[in-house]
């Protein structure tokens, strides 16, 4: 049941990838300009060379064959046309520890502050405290990234001078990114909980532990929570996705030299097997991430069931 | 199991997080590096013969060591590699004699043979150097790294034979040298004259259908293109051979090693800032051993790498740090005072700025527009700020192949109509300088000739004249950018004075960078915005691309009077009547105005005050090996001369 479900789900992988690859293969060669095209025009032959060593003189047909071979049956996402010294994989095996541990901690911080807040502001639905979540939480998903980040690298590190302004390797410079890229989410999973919390507190059964005589705190972070928690969980699915890849801007302003950037810079540099291999890498990480909230569906929930 | 698995669920998270913290600081932090900048994007590469680019310009130049090294301060060549250097009367022939101590950083001897080698590498079309033309100069050069659509019948040539596709992939297949017979065609026809000439030009024909036919040692042998692979997997045609590539014999390319220090260059033309180009990065040495022994892009890795310059790199972390210490094999090693330089790849000019107000970095290249004006407002005024002007113009380029600008009245009329001073003062503020001639000031020997300069009542006459009085009848045109606030605001400026001024139309339309370099190649725009960066300081870097049909052209303007103008300034010895031939030229293209100039660039440094041997100069370029830290501050800062 279990194995059949996972072996259903890898093929249905494979197909999604291979789509998604065709797809973004067809869309990268049908913008304007080229991979080597620069201001200042290259001599024909030196052209010529350039694109020959990534097979772009070739029919187009032929060129789908053996991007498609080498991706799908050798599993290399072949070398960079921009950054000539690196090939994608490589640029993916640097990037990728780095992106991942930001999307780590951003989502524990996103998930505890949110899930916390917005039980808090369930349990004391109508008081002052909760409306002042939740506006904090409308700011949090309207305000974008990068006025979140300018406003905290003002604070913390011109005027109070306790962190430092970009970098990565050392904790106190992991603080603000985390916290930046964090919160959009935090405001997300705080509006959902608080929503899912009330969804559970209004159930029979809650009144009838209360009736019981369980303790208000007991009622609502054991009966309520676990209950309330799956709304949030699949959300996790897309937003951990989201999160590792649309660190875009947090990565620029920050200096982190994580993959976020290259989801926009490949493309407009027309660096095509970059490009292809963050998609396929975007592609992969949303697929596993859906496939293991719908295994932990089986997990929390019992009364699920996998088809 | 269900149970289990549920109460694993809070574990597995928790272990997931310590792991990301782990990871996170794995790389730990370093003892900080005696000079730390921001370096802008991550360089392409280490290798000097693939890269264009300023953060590969600095790379490069702290790693690697040319014949001559430009002077910090007014970068004229001084002895590099060479330790001196004889010129013959013709201007022609260079002859560099080697410094006998000159090493590379695995303590093996600079040779003669190791310029030859990289010079033949860079020219090597399968390198697929863009910068090229760099060395073109060189006798034949030109030809050489055209491979085989270079060579004519008669030329001396070498073919390269294919080699194991699973080798090593830079090492060169066996050569055999032959004379061109002829070159035939996909039918068997033989390909001359002319019609050879327009076959070679067409990007469309394929080179593998052709069959070069040279007579080597073993009679008339017929050569035909093939990649290794399928050399390697097809018989060729009968009575023919595979070959990797043909080229002009290299012999017949001015450069030779006399003996393992001296080597002599035979150039074109007479080049006066040859021995600038020398010291220009991609003419720098690789050595063989190490490129042939790892192979491309390999022997760059840092593990692998063997450089002849100042410095030498400790490691390299992709859009982050890269770390060079002091090459203790460097010929001028007690002239090199900084230990370590740390080159950090931040893209974000704000970011820059950031990391250098909070001390962390000693030097930025570039401070945001909004900044720099409050920076520059400080009073007293900053220690380590201090923009210069550079070799580096803004302008519009106008498509002569549209109407209206067709008509030079109309061209004249749109130059006269903006006010450059309102760019340059009220929006840019960095003390950025208006401009009227394409060359910017400050080339010893040429003053350039100015266009019309800004008059609204000459400009609605002209335009009046050319039909379109007050604007009447005039198409809406559209000014083409590049996404850039910066060039935003400015096309927005122009648009704003041109429609004031003249009462015509104005949009305007951006586009990121690859479309926009395919739109103004194609000629798909009206007024499109372009800036250049002279690659030497000479008039020349920035002339010759108004040639008629110049690939950088891109206007559609032509003029045989200047192209004749151009070429003779090439061949002239005396610099005088050279500089005055190229003046000449731009007058020509400052009357006919294809091009709108607007401003010239100013540097934008932002140095420590302690930091010595950093100087402003008009090409923006600041050697690593220069610079030493005065901590204390005892001596006359260089940087800040001349702001008060």
């Amino acid at each position: 049941m279990m194995i059949a479900f996972i072996i259903k789900r890898f093929f249905w992988l494979l197909v999604t990838l291979w789509a998604v690859f065709t797809v973004s293969f067809i869309l990268m060669r049908s913008v304007p300009g080229g991979p080597f095209d620069r201001e200042k025009a290259v001599a024909p032959e030196i052209k010529r060379n350039l694109e020959r060593r990534y097979n772009l003189d070739k029919p187009v047909l032929v060129q789908y064959g053996l991007e498609l071979e080498r991706v799908f049956l050798h599993g290399d996402l072949g070398h960079c046309m921009n950054i000539a010294d690196a090939s994608v994989n490589f640029v993916i095996r640097q990037g990728l520890p780095i992106s991942a541990a930001l999307g780590i901690l951003a989502m524990t911080f996103a998930v505890s502050f949110g899930v916390l807040t917005g039980v808090v502001a369930a349990a004391m639905r109508g008081s002052p405290l909760d409306v002042g979540l939740r506006l904090a939480a409308t700011a949090g998903i309207a305000l974008p990234n990068f006025v979140v980040a300018g406003v905290c690298i003002l604070l913390f590190v011109f005027w109070l001078s306790l962190l430092p302004a970009a970098g990565w390797g050392s904790l106190s410079q992991l603080v603000l990114p985390a916290f930046c890229l964090g919160a959009p989410y935090a405001a997300e999973v705080a509006r959902i909980s608080r929503t899912s919390m009330l969804d559970a507190l209004s159930h029979d059964y809650i009144r009838t532990a209360r009736a019981k005589g369980v303790s208000r705190t007991r009622v609502v972070l054991v009966h309520g929570l676990r209950n309330s928690l799956l709304p949030v969980v699949s959300f996790l699915g897309p937003a951990v996705a989201g999160i590792l890849t649309g660190s875009l801007i947090v990565e620029q302003i920050f200096g982190i030299p994580g993959l976020g950037v290259y989801f926009v810079k490949s493309a407009l540099q027309r660096d095509y097997t970059l490009s292809m291999g963050v998609v396929l890498l975007y592609t992969l990480v949303l697929y596993t991430m859906n496939f293991l909230v719908d295994l932990s569906y089986a997990y929390l929930d019992p009364r699920v069931e996998l088809e | 199991m269900r149970l289990e698995g549920r109460s694993l669920f809070p574990w597995i998270a928790g272990a997931a997080i310590l792991c990301s913290i782990g990871w996170a600081l794995d790389r730990g932090q370093l003892p900080p590096a005696d000079f730390t900048f921001v370096n802008g994007t991550e360089v392409k590469s280490l290798d000097p013969a693939i890269v264009t680019g300023q953060p590969e310009n600095r790379m490069i130049n702290a790693l690697f060591e040319g014949l001559t090294r430009w002077n910090p301060e007014t970068l004229d060549p001084e002895p590099g590699v060479a330790e001196r250097w004889d010129v013959s009367d013709d201007l022609l022939t260079y002859t560099f004699h080697l410094r006998q101590d000159a090493k590379w950083s695995d303590g093996s001897p600079v040779t003669a043979h190791d310029f030859i080698y990289s010079m033949r590498r860079f020219l090597d079309p399968r390198t697929a150097a863009e910068y090229s033309y760099q060395a073109w100069y060189v006798k034949n050069a030109k030809k050489y790294s055209g491979g085989g659509r270079a060579v004519r019948p008669g030329d001396n040539v070498e073919v390269e034979l294919n080699v194991d596709p699973n080798g090593v992939n830079s090492i060169r297949g066996a050569v055999i040298r032959g004379k061109l017979v002829r070159i035939e065609d996909k039918s068997g026809n033989e390909l001359a004259g002319d019609a050879l000439d327009t076959a070679a030009g067409d990007a469309s024909l394929n080179i593998e259908d052709w069959t070069f036919v040279v007579a080597t040692e073993a009679g008339e042998e017929r050569f035909r293109y093939a990649d290794d692979l399928s050399a390697s997997r097809n018989e060729p045609a009968a009575g023919e051979r595979h070959a990797r590539q043909i080229l002009l014999d290299l012999h017949d390319v001015g450069m030779r090693a006399i003996d393992d220090h001296t080597i002599e260059f035979t150039l074109e033309n007479p080049t006066p800032y040859f021995l600038n180009l020398l010291g220009f990065y991609p003419l720098f040495p690789v050595q063989q051993q190490c490129v042939e022994t790892f192979g491309s892009p390999q022997w760059t890795d840092v593990e692998n790498i063997v450089c002849n310059g100042p410095f030498k790199p400790e490691f390299r972390r992709l859009r982050d740090r890269t770390r060079v210490v002091k090459n203790e094999h460097y010929w001028d090693r007690d002239n090199v005072k900084l230990n370590s330089v740390d080159f950090l790849a931040v893209e974000s000019s704000t970011t820059a700025l950031n990391l250098y107000l909070t001390g962390e970095v000693d030097w930025i290249y570039d401070v945001p527009a909004a900044a720099l004006r409050t920076l520059l407002a400080e009073r007293p005024a900053r220690d380590d700020l201090n923009p210069k002007p550079m070799l580096n113009t803004y302008f519009y380029l106008l498509n002569v192949t549209r109407k209206p600008f067709d008509d030079v009245r109309v061209r004249k009329a749109l130059s006269m109509a903006m006010d450059r001073t309102e760019l340059t003062e009220r929006l840019l503020g960095a003390g950025e300088l208006p401009t009227y001639s394409l060359v910017p000031p400050g080339l010893p020997g040429y003053d350039p000739p100015q266009s019309p300069h800004e008059n609204v009542k000459e400009a609605q006459r002209l335009l009046a004249e050319a039909g379109y009085p007050e604007g009447r009848g005039f198409p809406t045109i559209e000014i083409l950018y590049n996404t850039h606030e910066g060039h935003q605001a400015i096309a927005q400026l122009i648009r704003k004075q041109w429609q004031n001024n003249l009462g015509i139309k104005v949009r305007t339309r951006n586009e990121e960078w690859a479309t926009f370099n395919s739109s103004q190649r194609q000629l798909n725009y009206d007024v499109s915005r372009r800036g250049w960066i002279g690659d030497y300081a000479d008039p020349n870097t920035f002339l010759d691309m108004f040639v008629t049909g110049g690939e950088n052209n891109c206007t559609g303007w032509g003029n045989a009077e200047y192209d004749k103008l151009i070429a003779a300034a090439a061949v002239e010895t005396d610099p005088a009547k050279r500089l005055d031939l190229l003046h000449q030229a731009e007058t020509i293209l400052m009357d006919e105005q294809p091009i709108i100039p607007f401003y010239n660039y100013v540097s934008k440094n932002m140095v420590k005050p302690n930091i010595r041997g950093f100087y402003n100069n008009i090409q923006d370029t600041h050697p690593l090996s220069a610079l030493w830290i005065d901590a204390e501050e005892e001596t006359p800062n260089p940087f800040m001369e001349g702001r008060k």
